[in-house]
């Protein structure tokens, strides 16, 4: 799993005035599932902008694995490995399912033969996506686009997802088939940093936690001990977690 | 002169948080110089001249700004105004002796009159269509002046009576008549952004279909504001023509004057107050200076056109007013703090509805509020839930409980036979199911399985398909969007839709219930509404972000200035598409307490929910959709028991039953605990189960 790092030392970023980062320091290791929860509007989001190259940070540094990746585009963090999952609305609504798939394999069409059997693979993964590979994917429903959203992140094969609430809009059996997805590409060795609300299932299936609040790190450690830490629980996890949903 | 006009505008738009004098008095010291200065220049005629034009410019591009800024609908050919007014002047002018400057209105209203017909044809194309359709306006325009020669003169023009003044005063009356139209229509644009009519435009803009499911009578709103930004731009017209002494079809309605309008507020900034007056001080007078630089050759001025163009686009794309307005903001608010969302809410009681507010004192249709002791069953007398029984399709089950019928409680809404396809593809397929009136209704199925669709079909932001939608027992399906919420009904989206450009609070005042013209004069964020909006975001603990632009809110504190802007409707049912999802779950315990109470105070709720504790918990009955169907609605007890839908929806296969959950507690687990007590102690989630 490598003993390298995504690292973010003081980041500022904001949108317009105001900065919503306010230096945050997080270290992911790579090879983790690393869940960032917190209230809304605590940055959470914001800082896995920051870490695709959405927003360029306004100080501070982001590193991955000792390369700086703080201030490139998207498409110069994307070469590094480094692939986000947007909250929702990245989809071509007028092309095809299979379409918006392989639009996540851009940077690589030169390669026919590779993005064919990249293509392959993300279908084996999701096989539903070959029963949708027709579909527009404007009539997908709300939960469906995200399936697509995510697998549309496989091609490039990277080594870092970010994935902006995976939960939103799933049904149960959906959210398992993400989640599963998540720990089978976590176990081949895809790094994961993911944003959650649902806290019950992004901190159960990460291997590190960390809570943020008004735009700073609050804590961060083994989700066990997250969810043990009874003020926290009761400020930003719905309070209830640690007493019914020990693990 | 142009410049000290140009510096005030500047001035007085730059900065959001001058002092309160500052932007008055820099409005007064402008107007007065350029007031005062023509004493100075008495006998200069050609600078009274590009003045002239220039304030043209101003009357036009603000007119412009108003349709094509406000409202986002970019129109080519509005320049047609500037010629129909000075052909309105000069065809009444050869029959009657009067002053050119007494009928100049009367082009004021020949325009307002083509606005209206072009507006009911033009409004109902978006995009690329629309400026079409105005450049074609334009062209026909310039055709029928070419070819009524018995009215217009053909290609040979109209000539204009000359002016009867001392030749000592020059072309001072026009100045100051133009003048004048210029301060009106910036003082028009000013306050068209200030009003209901400009909220609404402005909601359109930034996202028509929302528009329409808050009430917006969004046909209306657009031709209103077509009309309003063409009526000066008639009358400038009007006295250009008697300016001009000759007007002629090539030079009245030459595009690319419609051109000029369109980069004068491009320059200055579009959508803002000032950016057009800006954009015509600089445009105008550099028009004048290439033409006398390069002859008037229209190469040149075309040239710098084209550069000028470009050079926004490229460098400022919104142009010089808001770029400078933002960099302004920024470096007042570098290194500050954004706020951050208070909670745990507080829960308030709900605010009522302010007794002078224009929205809520409208009377309610008569008939549309069913008493709930009256039963209003349309059709027969069968009960309400045996609507679902007797359904075409066949899979439609009615659970145990469910065939208990409470007569008291009368269906607000019913679904019968709903069916939608998208291309090949079948959303609904004969969805039937209602809602009683008082409760709180909860609409599960797996991803896909048509809940959005019923939600968008109800509210009708799409259109039309098989079947029909009953509320309070009247037919809605055939109804327009905007018709749906002055009966009551709200929603918000599963995807949050609010104005991202504007701000919260502009966001929660602008749904309407009713439309009425006195309404749309009335303040857009001010007054009785304005205060019951701030009412409804402390409610869902935003009370301090009122002035944040939208855009910048995260998602969870989107979906809940969504559910604020809804409550605004004041509905009697509202249809609630994955309201936790993306919130806090120390948020979601006080998001359906919020519910509850609400729902004490007689609003009924059909609620798309994946979170089942939350399902469990507030919702009874729970109707359960797959494939576009109604596999089976009845109380939450039997509903999480029901095989088919554990089959259907939790994701079993349907033959390992044993893997099923039992009860509650372990539908638990996907999600923060409900209130329902202890959850499974093992945690044997399938996402927790490798641990």
């Amino acid at each position: 799993m490598g003993g390298g790092v995504l690292q973010l030392q003081g980041v500022v970023a904001g949108y317009g005035g105001g900065d919503v980062l306010q230096g945050v320091d997080l270290r992911v290791d790579l090879g983790s599932i690393t869940c960032i929860v917190g209230p809304n509007g605590a940055g959470k989001s914001t800082v896995l902008r920051a870490v695709s190259g959405l927003l360029p940070p306004r100080k501070g540094t982001i590193t991955l694995d000792g390369r700086a990746i703080g201030g490139l585009d998207p498409a110069g963090v994307l070469e590094h490995g480094v692939v986000q999952v947007p909250q929702h609305g990245g989809l071509f609504p007028s092309l095809s399912v299979r379409e918006n798939v392989l639009m996540g394999a851009w940077v690589l069409r030169r390669d026919r033969s590779l993005v064919r059997r990249r293509y392959q693979r993300v279908v084996e993964t999701l096989p539903v996506l070959g029963e949708w590979a027709d579909r527009r994917a404007g009539n997908l429903s709300g939960g469906q686009r995200r399936l697509v959203e995510f697998a549309r992140s496989l091609m490039v094969e990277p080594t870092v997802v970010l994935l902006d609430e995976p939960s939103l809009g799933l049904d149960p059996a959906s959210l398992r088939q993400v989640y599963d997805l998540v720990k089978l590409l976590n176990e081949q060795g895809v790094t994961i940093l993911l944003v959650e609300q649902n806290v019950r299932v992004g901190l159960g299936a990460a291997t590190w936690a960390v809570v943020m609040e008004s735009g700073r790190v609050r804590l961060a450690g083994p989700p066990r001990e997250v969810l043990d830490n009874p003020e926290i629980a009761d400020l930003y996890l719905g309070g209830t977690i640690s007493r019914t949903g020990r693990v | 002169m142009s410049r000290a006009g140009a510096v005030a505008a500047e001035r007085a738009a730059g900065g959001s948080r001058v002092p309160a004098w500052v932007r008055p008095a820099a409005v007064t010291a402008g107007v007065l110089v350029l007031a005062l200065g023509p004493l100075a220049i008495v006998d200069n005629l050609y600078i009274q001249t590009v003045a002239i034009l220039t304030f043209l410019l101003v009357v036009s591009s603000s007119g412009w700004n108003i349709i094509s800024g406000f409202a986002g609908y970019v129109s080519l050919g509005q320049s047609a105004f500037i010629g129909v007014g000075a052909y309105t002047v000069g065809i009444l002018s050869k029959h009657l002796e009067v002053s050119p400057f007494l009928l100049a209105p009367l082009g004021g209203v020949a325009a307002a009159v083509l606005a209206a017909i072009l507006g009911l044809v033009a409004m109902r194309a978006r995009g690329h269509a629309f400026v079409i359709i105005t450049i074609a306006f334009l062209f026909l325009m310039q055709t029928l002046a070419l070819n009524l020669r018995s009215i217009t003169g053909g290609s040979a023009g109209i000539t204009l009576p000359l002016p009867t003044w001392s030749r000592d005063l020059g072309e001072l009356p026009f100045y100051y008549a133009m003048l004048a139209l210029a301060v009106l229509s910036v003082a028009l644009a000013a306050w068209v952004r200030r009003s209901k009519l400009g909220a609404g435009l402005l909601a359109i803009r930034e996202d028509e279909g929302k528009a329409a499911a808050i009430g917006i009578r969004t046909p209306a709103y657009k031709l209103i504001g077509f009309v309003v930004s063409a009526v000066l731009i008639g009358i400038a017209g009007g006295i250009d023509g008697y300016f001009l002494t000759f007007i002629d079809p090539r030079g009245m309605f030459d595009i690319l004057i419609s051109v000029q309008i369109v980069l004068a507020a491009l320059l200055g900034g579009r959508g803002t107050v000032w950016g057009p007056v800006l954009g015509a001080f600089l445009l105008q007078p550099l028009s004048e200076v290439v033409n006398n630089y390069f002859g008037t050759q229209l190469g040149a001025r075309l040239l710098v056109f084209g550069g000028l163009l470009a050079l926004v686009v490229v460098i400022m794309p919104s142009g010089i007013i808001p770029t400078v307005r933002n960099a302004v903001r920024r470096w007042r608010e570098r290194g500050s703090t954004v706020p951050f969302i208070e909670q745990p809410v507080r829960l308030a009681t709900v605010p009522a509805a302010p007794a002078a507010n224009g929205q809520a004192e409208a009377p309610a249709e008569p008939g549309a509020r069913a008493a709930p002791d009256e039963p209003a069953e349309p059709v027969g007398t069968a009960p309400p839930g045996e609507s679902a029984a007797r359904a075409p399709a066949s899979a439609v089950r009615v659970s145990e409980a469910d065939r208990e019928p409470e007569p008291e409680r009368v269906p607000i809404l019913e679904i019968r036979g709903l069916s939608k396809r998208f291309g090949g593809l079948t959303a609904l397929d004969g969805c039937t199911f209602s809602v009683r009136e008082g409760t709180i209704t909860g609409l599960i199925g797996p991803n896909g399985s048509g809940k959005t669709t019923v939600f968008n079909l109800v509210s009708g932001t799409i259109p039309g398909a098989g079947g029909e939608v009953r509320f309070s027992s009247r037919r809605i399906d055939q109804l327009r969007s905007w018709e749906r919420p002055a009966l009551g009904i709200g929603r918000t989206f599963q995807i949050t839709r609010l104005f991202k450009q504007l701000t919260v609070l502009e966001n929660v005042v602008a749904p309407l219930r009713h439309f009425s013209l006195r309404h749309l004069a009335s303040g857009g964020t001010s007054g009785a509404e304005a205060a019951r909006a701030r009412e409804l975001l402390d409610l869902v603990g935003l009370g301090s972000f009122g002035d944040r632009t939208a855009g910048t809110l995260s998602f969870g504190q989107q979906k809940l200035v969504e559910l604020a802007q809804v409550l605004m409707l004041e509905p009697r049912l509202i249809l609630l598409d994955e309201p936790a999802g993306g919130v806090n779950p120390s948020l979601i315990q006080h998001l359906a307490d919020l519910i509850r109470q609400l729902n004490r105070e007689g609003i009924s709720f059909l609620v798309v929910e994946h979170n089942m504790p939350l399902v469990l918990e507030l919702c009874d009955p729970v109707v359960v959709l797959a494939a576009g169907r109604t596999i089976a609605q009845g109380p939450p007890e039997a509903i999480q028991r029901d095989p088919e839908v554990l089959g259907a929806y939790l994701g079993g296969d349907g033959s390992a039953t044993e893997r099923l959950p039992r009860g509650p507690a372990e539908l638990q687990e996907d999600a923060p605990a409900g209130p329902r007590g202890p959850g499974n102690p093992k945690g044997d989630a399938p996402v927790g189960r490798e641990r």
